[in-house]
């Protein structure tokens, strides 16, 4: 076998192992680490560089380096001009005998720092890179046979350099766009404490009361194993579920003595004020609005304004109507001072089936338990309550109502 | 993936299976830890090794260039005739000391070899 034909199967078998790094399942920075390495093989160059170009600086930056000093550049300036003026893809020479030949700023810094060949990289009309080459390890000149070669490299890694880019620039966007939705998100839930604190601060008796709600809704839907999208619904949900109180005289809300007929209907009437206000808003979740509405609505069907039944009752407006209740028991009202905790979980023992229903109290009373226990990093009920419980007496109690439950 | 030993101033390693990259860059980071050790004589035994692809032909044109300038030697032994085709129509075996094994190479920086 001649040498030439010998060199042609290295070539051809050079070009093999450039196809089998491209399409690699390696990461980006080794595929093209792996590539340097091939071409540099097989051009016997022992020094050898592959760019990207950044657009905005118009600066080309080595992604890869081999066998150059430490003094090779960062990054270097280009001659947008220049290099459109060059031949996309196809290798030019630097140095001729030892002599730079090269007029343009950047390719005589290149030359100085060592390197012989260099290659602008294209993707139809788009700069992507550069390759750059030392001279031969053997000292030979490169061949005509091997600035063809080059050419057809150039192709190849120009497509390797361009995917990366694109995904990149792809990666960067879903990057801002997550930030931009957890800015989004942020706004949107200040907006709606403020709302809450609107509600709370309007009726002086009931004060951060939809925060207390909310706070509750959290710690039992989460005792029921809902996901963390569906909890958040209910947290919003807690703590809009006054909202309609804004339309509500204050003198209404705030009286002391009983309430007439008639101011009894009015106040009945804040559910659907409340949904007729959130139901404007495209919220994220799923039933933050019908669980609003629903939260005066008793399993007997007994309640408003709907007086819908157990089963058309959602678990969400369930949980709600719930910690509703237990907020308003262990707080003071106008017209009646507060419920101990004992006799809240008694008052809310009674009204099981009626008014509220076992599963969720059983989940209210587990979760509670736990927190008792001290067995929840982050409890959510406790820490709002104001009352000097004796817990092995709240314990008892809650341990004996979750056995009654699941019997 | 590389086996070496050193003997009083010589290291013979010998590269396992496919001189690629993954073989082929702990075959050059022994040989820097090698030079670094003030090694300068280095047997590369490719007894073990199958393939040479041109990736490994790069690694070994850095690990010359590393010898060249700390003035080392660089031997190649146990090659096999389509390594010994490929080194020699690269013209990397100028730059080398080619022997049929490793004795012969050891033989020729007069270590005894204790068997």
């Amino acid at each position: 076998m001649s040498l030439e034909l010998k060199r042609i199967l290295y070539n051809i078998s050079a070009l093999a192992d450039l196809g089998q790094e491209v399409t690699s399942k390696k990461n980006f920075n080794e595929k093209i680490r792996s590539v340097l390495y091939v071409i540099m093989g097989t051009f016997l160059a022992v020094k050898g560089a592959i760019f990207s170009y950044e657009k905005d600086k118009k600066e080309i930056v080595p992604i890869v380096m081999k066998g150059f000093d430490s003094a090779f550049p960062s990054r270097l300036t280009i001659d947008l001009a220049h290099i459109e003026s060059m031949k996309k893809n196809e290798a030019y020479r630097l140095a001729e005998d030892g002599n730079p030949v090269a007029s343009d700023l950047l390719l005589s810094q290149l030359s100085h720092a060592g390197v012989e060949i260099f290659v602008p990289l294209w993707t139809r009309d788009e700069l992507i890179g550069a390759l750059a080459l030392s001279s031969k390890f053997t000292a030979e000149p490169y061949s005509t046979e091997d600035f063809e070669l080059l050419k057809v490299i150039a192709n190849q890694i120009a497509i390797t350099l361009h995917n990366h880019t694109l995904f990149m620039d792809l990666s960067a966007q879903l990057e801002e766009n997550q930030k931009l939705y957890q800015e989004m998100r942020l706004i949107y839930h200040d907006t709606i404490q403020a709302f809450a604190a609107a509600i709370d601060a309007k009726d002086v008796y009931t004060k951060n009361h939809s925060y207390r709600v909310a706070k509750y809704v959290v710690a039992i839907a989460r005792e029921l194993g809902w996901d963390e999208s569906d909890i958040e619904g209910i947290y919003i949900a807690g703590l809009l579920h006054d909202v309609g109180k804004i339309i509500l005289r204050d003198e209404l809300l705030n009286k002391k003595s009983p309430l007439t007929k008639e101011e009894i209907m009015e106040i009945k009437r804040h559910p659907s004020l409340s949904y007729n206000i959130i139901s404007k808003i495209k919220f994220p979740w799923k039933d933050v609005v019908t669980i609003v509405r629903h939260h005066h609505e008793r399993p007997d069907g007994s309640g408003y304004p709907d007086a819908l039944k157990g089963e058309e009752l959602s678990d969400g407006a369930k949980i709600l109507t719930l910690a509703d209740a237990f907020d308003a028991m262990t707080t003071d009202r106008p017209y009646r001072s507060k419920l101990d905790l004992k006799s809240a979980i008694e008052e809310l023992r009674n009204c099981l089936g009626t008014q509220f229903d076992p599963k969720i109290m059983g989940a209210f009373c587990r979760v509670l338990e736990k927190e008792i226990k001290g067995e929840l990093p982050e409890p959510n009920i406790l820490p709002h309550l104001d009352d000097n419980f004796d817990p092995s007496i709240i314990t008892s109690l809650l341990e004996a109502t979750i056995k009654e439950l699941s019997v | 993936m590389v086996v070496s030993k050193s003997l009083e101033d010589v290291a013979v390693i010998y590269p396992q299976g496919y001189l690629n990259n993954l073989v082929g860059e702990s075959l050059e980071k022994e040989c820097n830890a090698c030079i670094g050790k003030g090694i300068k004589k280095i047997v590369l035994d490719f007894s073990k090794t199958k393939f040479i692809n041109s990736i490994g032909i790069s690694i070994l044109l850095s690990i010359i260039e590393k010898l060249k300038k700390h003035n080392g030697i660089l031997c190649f032994t146990s090659l096999n005739k389509m390594h010994e085709e490929i080194f020699e129509m690269l013209g990397i075996t100028k730059y080398a000391l080619v022997f049929r094994n490793e004795d012969e190479a050891l033989k020729h920086f007069r270590v005894a070899v204790k068997e």
